[in-house]
């Protein structure tokens, strides 16, 4: 990603050593680190709101407060620079008082909104309060009251009750999107979050206000009331989005994706994930799935069992030569890896390609995206899914009637640009296997479909555009019925009498880091959460 | 700036070092001079509904804290004044003192616990006659 502004210039820009006590214990840090980051990365947590180690320094919650030997006052941590010799006490008698009375403060005009509010189970004053504080508050007046639900955006709503003007989210927008959306508007208590006039908060990384906001004020209006967040089962994986390769942690509920959250990337998205590849999910899952092979018969499509689909599979690409192979760009390296050598294998000859369409983005959107949907193109010509020419030239010959087969895999190919051309061309085809999720209008076109699973089903790797691996892992279980595309190439293998025996996507793996130079010692154990960069020598 | 008494006075200077060493500050300089027919709490929750108006909200204890004292402070003048109001302003101008981005938040939690430090009688006669003993 290319870097956001603000917080970027306090990185380190001499690595001189600085020793100091936090709390009795020796911390070594480097000059330049404030109090906080050195004792968080000594793994001593020092609460805090308005703090985020991306954004420029607000200092405006006091949460942080700490005691520094030698100063009059209590400190924040946030602000103050780790100096050679500084004794600080995170957990002296004035520092809990005074976490204790920032709480109460917060707490004194905050509604009672629990209950309804989407942040409970992942909310800082809740989980501060029974931290650090505990006691009943001594407030019995009036709170003061804000504008609640205020839509902010299409996918952001905003609660000025909750909010505790910590200005993390206008400082993201002023500093990492630099569209400023919102301010601080009003004075004292009145403080409050608004829009700009004639703003509405829209750009296309938007939502990643609602992940920084430390409270309920501002939330997402698309997993507005569906699940408490206690009951997700998180998964940490990979946004199938485009070729970013955003980390994220998948949040599902009875088998179903309730939300994306960014997972902590320091090489690949930062703390961030655009609008788009957050909600990606919604048209990649929510669809009637495929659960049985079907059967073109009679000039219908007919359910049929998985032997009888793959026989007529193979024997109808066998005499369709030469044949075309359009593998998705959201499908696993192991499952390219399956593909390429299936193709090359059965049908000599075969051209087989992966996904690609390039769009323009906007200057907000370059911060994140990169210009195309297929999350491992790159993975995918390094298995073997590649052909002169690349995707485009494999659709033109396609639309050129140079093929007599196809196998498509994982992509709608009708909504193209030129979808007509490609339908005729298709409708021409002697044989089609159309292997996705759900019936798509490639799909209807073809004479045999196979039901597979889709990105949040799968264990596997893709790479992103950089050369980074990072590993899939799956959130949900497939519906009866389907089969991990990996499995039907296995099969096809099988049954075209190349048995294979891979038990699982690691074993995959494995055999691609024997076989594949730039894969060479990689494994799922070496790639784990953060993946791995491959090199660029060959 | 803290209050001073009429019996406080005395030989007190009007400068630095004097208004210090007599428990207050000289500030920039304005007095302001109350007889015997100003209600203390009247004043006390005049001068925190000023700090509560022109605290500019940035910072959590000045945010909250002000508009909190002048709450209390109105309920007393207005004979709504609870057991444990006066307390409950002291512990808060504490709370805020020190803790603040700048010295507003000392300066508005500073003359509302020297009120009721130096007038207490009279604040806890409107608490005890629920009204202002005064009018």
């Amino acid at each position: 990603m290319s870097r956001s502004r603000g917080a970027c210039f306090r990185e380190r820009i001499e690595m001189d050593p600085v020793k100091l006590t936090i709390d009795g214990q020796e911390v070594a840090t480097v000059k330049g680190k404030t109090v906080i980051q050195a004792a968080a990365d000594a793994g001593i947590a020092i609460p805090h709101y308005c703090y985020h180690p991306k954004l420029a320094i607000a200092g405006n919650c006091r949460m942080c407060l700490v005691e520094i030997e030698k100063m009059p006052r209590l400190q924040i941590a946030c602000n103050t620079p780790a100096i050679e010799g500084m004794v600080v006490k995170s957990q002296s008698p004035k520092v809990l008082e005074a976490r204790r009375a920032v709480m109460e403060f917060l707490l004194i005009n905050h509604p009672l909104d629990c209950p309804i509010c989407d942040q409970a189970g992942e909310c800082r004053l809740q989980d501060y309060y029974m931290e650090h504080d505990l006691k009943t508050s001594r407030f019995e007046e009036r709170k003061e009251h804000d504008r609640k639900r205020e839509i902010f955006g299409p996918y952001v709503v905003f609660d000025g009750e909750r909010c505790i003007k910590c200005t993390r989210c206008v400082r993201f927008l002023q500093e990492v999107t630099q569209t400023e959306e919102l301010s601080v508007v009003n004075r004292g208590d009145h403080s409050t979050i608004a829009l700009f006039p004639d703003r509405i908060l829209d750009n296309p990384l938007s939502v990643n206000v609602v992940d920084i906001c430390p409270v309920g004020a501002l939330t997402d209006r698309d997993f507005r009331f569906k699940v408490r967040a206690w009951y997700l089962k998180d998964t940490p994986s990979i946004c199938p989005g485009c070729s970013t390769g955003c980390n994220i942690t998948i949040g599902s509920y009875q088998n179903r994706i309730a939300r994306f959250k960014p997972r902590i990337n320091e090489e690949v998205n930062s703390h961030w994930i655009c609008d788009e590849g957050r909600y990606c999910f919604h048209p990649l899952t929510e669809v009637e799935r495929l659960t049985t092979p079907l059967i073109r018969q009679e000039g219908g499509l007919v359910p049929t069992d998985w032997e009888t689909a793959l026989q007529a599979a193979l024997s109808g690409l066998g005499v369709a030569a030469p044949v075309a192979g359009v593998l998705s760009g959201r499908n696993t390296n192991e499952e390219a890896f399956l593909f390429a050598r299936l193709m090359r294998k059965i049908f000599s000859g075969a051209s087989v390609e992966v996904f690609y369409q390039e769009r323009e983005l906007t200057e907000v959107e370059k911060i994140l995206k990169s210009p195309d949907r297929a999350p491992n193109f790159r993975g995918a010509r390094e298995m073997g899914v590649s052909s002169d020419g690349g995707f485009a030239s494999l659709l033109q010959q396609l639309v050129e009637g140079k093929f007599h087969g196809a196998y498509i895999v994982g992509e709608d190919l009708l909504p193209l640009p030129n979808g007509k051309k490609i339908r005729s061309a298709l409708e021409k085809l002697s044989f089609l296997v159309v292997q996705d999720t759900h019936l798509t209008s490639t799909a209807r076109l073809a004479h045999v479909v196979l039901p597979a699973t889709n990105f949040a089903e799968k264990e596997g790797t893709y790479t992103n555009r950089k050369g980074r691996v990072q590993k899939l892992n799956a959130a949900l279980v497939p519906p009866a019925g389907t089969l991990q595309d990996w499995e039907i190439f296995a099969r096809l293998q099988g049954e075209a009498g190349e048995k294979i025996s891979y038990l699982t996507p690691e074993q995959i793996f494995q055999a691609i880091s024997h076989e594949i130079p730039r894969y060479r010692g990689l494994s799922y154990l070496r790639i784990g959460d953060p993946g791995v960069q491959l090199s660029d020598e060959t | 700036m803290p209050v001073l008494r009429a019996d406080e006075i005395g030989q007190v200077r009007m400068d630095y070092e004097s208004m210090q060493a007599a428990g207050t500050l000289l500030g920039s300089g304005g007095v302001i001079v109350m007889d015997d027919s100003t209600c203390m709490v009247k004043a006390a929750w005049n001068i925190a509904r000023f700090f509560a108006h022109e605290s500019c909200g940035q910072c959590t204890p000045c945010r909250e804290g002000c508009h909190w004292m002048e709450k209390i402070f109105w309920r007393i003048e207005n004979g709504q004044g609870r057991n444990g109001d006066l307390d409950l302003v002291l512990n808060i101008s504490g709370n805020i003192t020190g803790n603040t981005i700048c010295p507003f938040g000392d300066a508005a939690a500073w003359p509302a616990a020297a009120f009721i430090k130096k007038y207490r009688e009279e604040f806890e006669a409107h608490v005890a006659q629920q009204r202002c003993v005064l009018s």
